[in-house]
């Protein structure tokens, strides 16, 4: 008989997916908004249901493994989905109301990807969870694309595409660099990767399979998609995509750079603090001159991608807990931003300055969530960003990186240039239309639990990191 | 009774931010509960700095009324609050001038009920600043005292007159110098890049240390390295310096202050810039005390510089604001001056001079914010004779002028008497000259303001517009005012208190200075 326990919460889900596939076909016309809040009601009880099943152990012959480290980036993919479920409900009701079911079938497969992927011992299984992960994506990205070339989805099969290029591209440099692993180790499996020795092939192999995780995650220099795709599609789906993606990316890495190649550090290390210093450096940079709120909240996400990436520089358990503690920071702060961003224009893809000035006359509280998610993605006190820029640099001073603390704190301080720009307008301008901001009721529950979130992580961050450095600690066993 | 008794200092901290949750909640039309609210919070503190005061046995000194709650126990972060001497001393600077300033700004109607929980936030901030005894939660509090600081300059500042000339006129114009969001974007990236700095130095000691605890006293303890100390000192001084207003980072602060509404201003010159003051003695000089005996010389040198400085810059400024900014740069040069002096004569004056420079400062940007809401302008070439009018802003107009300027019998004599006193038994007796140079430029401007302002000829403008001071605005001249002549008579109302701390802190960096002195 086969061990399937670690793949309980990803066989239930796979289940899940299909039960909403066979509800879309009962429900008639009309009704499908059901959906959605079907899909956010299953995705919550099956995070609950996590917290009193077992998934530990190895499975598949030891290609599969579950432990605390995998079990976050389940419950994270699970949080993600049911907010994404709740914040883009409405969106998807009013847009394409017959394509419901095959938009949240879509979100599932992807999230099963991502539940997947952390537990993934074996090259090839890595890979194959990435493209799972991956594709729907594509078709979400440009899901919105309609015959009105005026309309939401005006940029929508742009933004498609460039995910679906690149997203391919992508897929195939890291095939070949895992190719070139493959070559010198005579294995796929992460676990008996660690005896190569180091040599220039290795490091072309590693540096041509971190390429192909750095398009994934958004780091410079494979960051160009970004905010072409964040800026055409659906701003629901976008607070999504600019997450729960780049977690599984961090978690694909640590697969490989950790479990796999440890010993190998000298290798990997240069490149990946050559990816997060020029992330954090042109993230921040080019976030400066974005008139389009999407976009600059694209390059600022391509920053926080290079601050993430200091807890991996550390390799150790202190290090990678602090990193997840980030992650889990990032998923309320940025869909959060995000989700705002819908809510005050719920009917364009494109979101300005304009759309956000006055917000404090037009919804003091949407104003107030979107002022604390800026803060916190910006690293201010008593929300949960502080914590999260606080520990990476933590961890990277005790790592012996301690230029490395004070480039990345001056470069928040660039940051936070951007962001205050959007709590300016948000607070001390005019607003530009005067009527109040109605917002759909799931959307705004949705915003409102991750400004909880952000406060409460905040000002009492200790068991969230607890968690976390639980989570890593099992990652090195 | 003993709830209350035993976490005072957490209740003192708390009631600021529990009054801005509070005023959060009320209904934006309820303007009169707004600012009773704000009144009740921090009269609360205030109270319980007096009540904190009373109790504090002189005799026993050092950290009492100690409390702790764990935050992070992973990262030995802890919420411990204690407070001493000097924390005595700053508290009740805190209380005076936040229940001054909430009574000043009540006819604020622009908003009021953010305005208020801003203000309350910030306060919170300083008030926890002050009693924290762990380097974690001192650097938390020091954050939410800086940040409200962009929305309060923000929306509600003003914005000066500024004469584009120079080689950089285009840049005026460019940046809007002078607007208030100017002034708060510049003050709000200049301090957190201090920040940045402050927290390096932050993860140098506590790694250092152990990587166990943040507790001042163990980090405190720990042997640091002199090459780690060496560049840890400067950093530091850098960090909480650019927030007291060290040239040449004080940039900020004419900008800042001159824009930030009433309130704000006098918090900010009145309490923020001892924050950075403290810190650089608190964090830099007591936890890395060869850094400090080696650099002291720049510290003390650069502090003159600030004196002489600040002093000329004022004396040639049109704008009323831009005038009293300067002179707080100025004034806390004289701080830390006193603190480079590493003289016990030198420490006392410089928490005095905080303490006394924050009521007179305080209570100058009170007068100021009256003057600008009647007259409308800050351009002292427009104003003049005012004191037909208003006898009694201009009687406490010069009041706190003559105090800053050092008079005998004012609180600023007490403090600068000190200074002096301390730089002269230091290794550098020539500070003095330049800092009492300082004293003498400046009674040459804040004289030549008050005369021009309020004594002088005749009025250009209609007079009839201009009121004398409101009810609760009196109540806040006259308090501020009082303390100004009552610390200045009796200063051992508060020196002893800071002369406990002084004395007990002071021995260990005098004996590290000798040893480094002796071996280099």
């Amino acid at each position: 008989m086969m061990n399937l326990g670690p793949l309980t919460i990803d066989l239930i889900l796979c289940g899940l997916t299909f039960g909403v596939l066979s509800v879309d076909l009962a429900l008639p016309h009309g009704r499908k908004r059901a959906l959605g809040y079907l899909t956010a009601v299953l995705l919550a009880g099956l995070f609950v249901v996590s917290f009193f099943i077992d998934v530990s152990g190895s499975a598949l012959s030891g290609a599969y493994q579950g432990d605390a480290w995998v079990l976050f980036f389940k419950r994270f993919a699970l949080v993600a989905g049911v907010f994404v479920s709740l914040g883009a409900v409405d969106y998807v009701d009013r847009h394409f109301p017959t394509r419901q079911g095959e938009f949240w079938v879509l979100m599932l497969f992807t999230l099963l990807g991502m539940t997947l992927l952390p537990g993934a011992r074996d090259l090839l299984l890595l890979i194959v969870c990435f493209e799972l992960m991956g594709l729907p994506l594509v078709v979400l990205a440009s899901f919105a694309k309609s015959e009105d070339k005026t309309g939401p989805g005006q940029f929508a099969p742009e933004a498609g595409l460039k995910l679906y290029l690149v997203s391919s591209v992508s897929t195939a440099i890291t095939l070949y660099g895992v190719s070139i692993i493959y070559g010198l180790s005579g294995t796929t499996k992460l676990a008996e990767l660690g005896g190569v020795g180091v040599s220039p092939m290795l490091f072309v192999g590693l540096a041509f399979a971190l390429a192909g995780m750095g398009f994934k995650i958004g780091a410079v220099p494979f960051h160009m998609w970004v905010p072409d795709t964040y800026q055409g599609t659906s701003t629901p789906f976008v607070s999504f995509l600019s997450v729960a993606p780049k977690a599984t990316g961090f978690a694909a890495l640590a697969a490989v750079l950790i479990l796999g190649f440890a010993h190998q550090k000298a290798a990997w290390a240069p490149l990946v603090l050559f990816v997060l210093v020029t992330s954090i450096f042109f993230g921040n940079l080019f976030a400066l001159a974005q008139k389009d709120l999407k976009r600059l909240l694209a390059y600022s996400g391509i920053a926080q991608v290079g601050y993430m990436m200091i807890g991996l520089l550390t390799a150790d358990a202190y290090g990678m807990g602090m990193l997840l503690f980030y992650i889990a920071g990032y998923l309320v702060t940025n869909m959060g931003a995000f989700l705002v961003l819908h809510a005050v224009a719920p009917n364009r893809s494109t979101i300005t300055l304009d759309d956000v000035r006055g917000l404090s006359r037009r919804s003091p509280r949407l104003a107030l969530a979107l002022l604390l998610f800026l803060l916190s993605l910006a690293g201010i006190p008593f929300v949960v960003g502080f914590w999260a820029k606080l520990y990476v640099f933590m961890a990277a001073y005790r790592a012996g990186y301690t230029w490395l603390v004070l480039y990345g704190a001056l470069m928040a301080i660039v940051a936070l240039f951007y962001y205050l720009q959007i709590a300016k307008a948000a607070y001390m301008e005019e607003p530009t239309d005067a009527e109040p901001i109605r917002v759909d009721g799931s959307l705004d529950a949705v915003v409102m639990a991750c400004m909880a979130l952000v406060v409460v992580m905040g000002l009492y961050p200790s068991p969230f990191l607890q968690g976390a450095m639980a989570a890593a600690r099992a990652l090195f066993g | 009774m003993h709830f209350f008794d035993r976490h005072l200092l957490a209740i003192i901290v708390a009631a600021p931010a529990i009054a801005a949750f509070i005023v959060l909640l009320l209904p934006e039309a309820r303007l009169a509960w707004t600012r009773m609210v704000s009144l009740v919070g921090s009269l609360v503190s205030l109270i319980g700095a007096i009540v904190v005061a009373w109790t504090y046995d002189i005799g026993a000194a050092g950290l009492q009324r100690a409390e702790s709650f764990p935050l992070v126990p992973s990262l030995g972060i802890e919420l411990s609050l204690a407070v001493d001497g000097w924390g005595v001393s700053l508290l009740l600077l805190t209380g005076i001038i936040i229940t001054t300033g909430v009574m000043a700004s009540w006819t604020l109607e622009n908003r009021a009920k953010e305005f208020f929980v801003l203000l309350l936030l910030l306060v919170a901030g300083v008030l926890g600043v002050f009693v924290s005894q762990d380097l974690f939660v001192f650097f938390l509090f020091y954050e939410i005292a800086v940040l409200p600081m962009y929305l309060l300059i923000g929306i509600w500042g003003s914005r000066g007159k500024v004469e584009a000339s120079g080689p950089f006129a285009f840049a005026w114009k460019r940046f809007d110098i002078g607007g208030r969001e100017y002034a708060a974007m510049k003050l709000t990236l200049m301090l957190l890049v201090g920040s940045a700095a402050i927290l390096i130095v932050i993860f140098a000691m506590y790694f250092e240390a152990g990587g166990k605890s943040f507790d001042l006293s163990y980090l405190g303890r720990a042997q640091y390295s002199r090459s780690m100390q060496l560049w840890a000192f400067p950093l530091c001084w850098l960090g909480f310096g650019s927030l007291a207003g060290v040239f040449p980072f004080h940039t900020w602060s004419p900008d800042g202050h001159a824009a930030a509404p009433t309130a704000v201003s006098m918090l900010h010159a009145g309490v923020l810039m001892k924050l950075g003051a403290f810190g650089v003695i608190r964090v830099g000089m007591m936890m890395l005390p060869e850094g400090a005996a080696i650099w002291a010389p720049w510290v003390g040198g650069i502090a003159v510089i600030n004196v002489l400085y600040g002093a000329i810059c004022a004396s040639h400024q049109k704008d009323l604001k831009y005038i009293i900014a300067y002179s707080s740069v100025s004034h806390m040069g004289i701080v830390m001056l006193g603190a480079a002096t590493l003289t016990i004569d030198g420490w006392n004056g410089a928490i005095y001079q905080m303490f006394a420079h924050g009521m007179m400062t305080g209570l100058f940007f009170a007068l100021v914010g009256l003057v600008y809401e009647r007259a409308h302008t800050r351009w002292i070439p427009d104003m003049g004779g005012f004191a037909k009018v208003m006898p009694g802003v201009a009687a406490f107009f010069t009041l706190a002028g003559l105090s800053s300027l050092g008079l005998p019998g004012l609180a600023g004599f007490v403090a600068e008497f000190l200074v002096f006193l301390g730089a002269w038994q230091s290794a550098h007796p020539w500070w003095a000259i330049p800092g009492i140079l300082g004293a003498w430029f400046t009674a040459v401007y804040v004289l030549r303001a008050a005369r021009a302002i309020f004594w002088g000829e005749g009025p250009p403008k209609d007079l009839h517009e201009l009121k004398e001071a409101h009810r609760t605005e009196w109540v806040a001249l006259w308090a501020l005012g009082l303390c100004l002549i009552v610390f200045g008579c009796f200063p051992r109302l508060i020196l002893d208190f800071i002369h406990v701390s002084t004395v007990q802190y002071l021995p260990l960096i005098v004996k590290t200075a000798a040893a480094v002195a002796v071996a280099p």
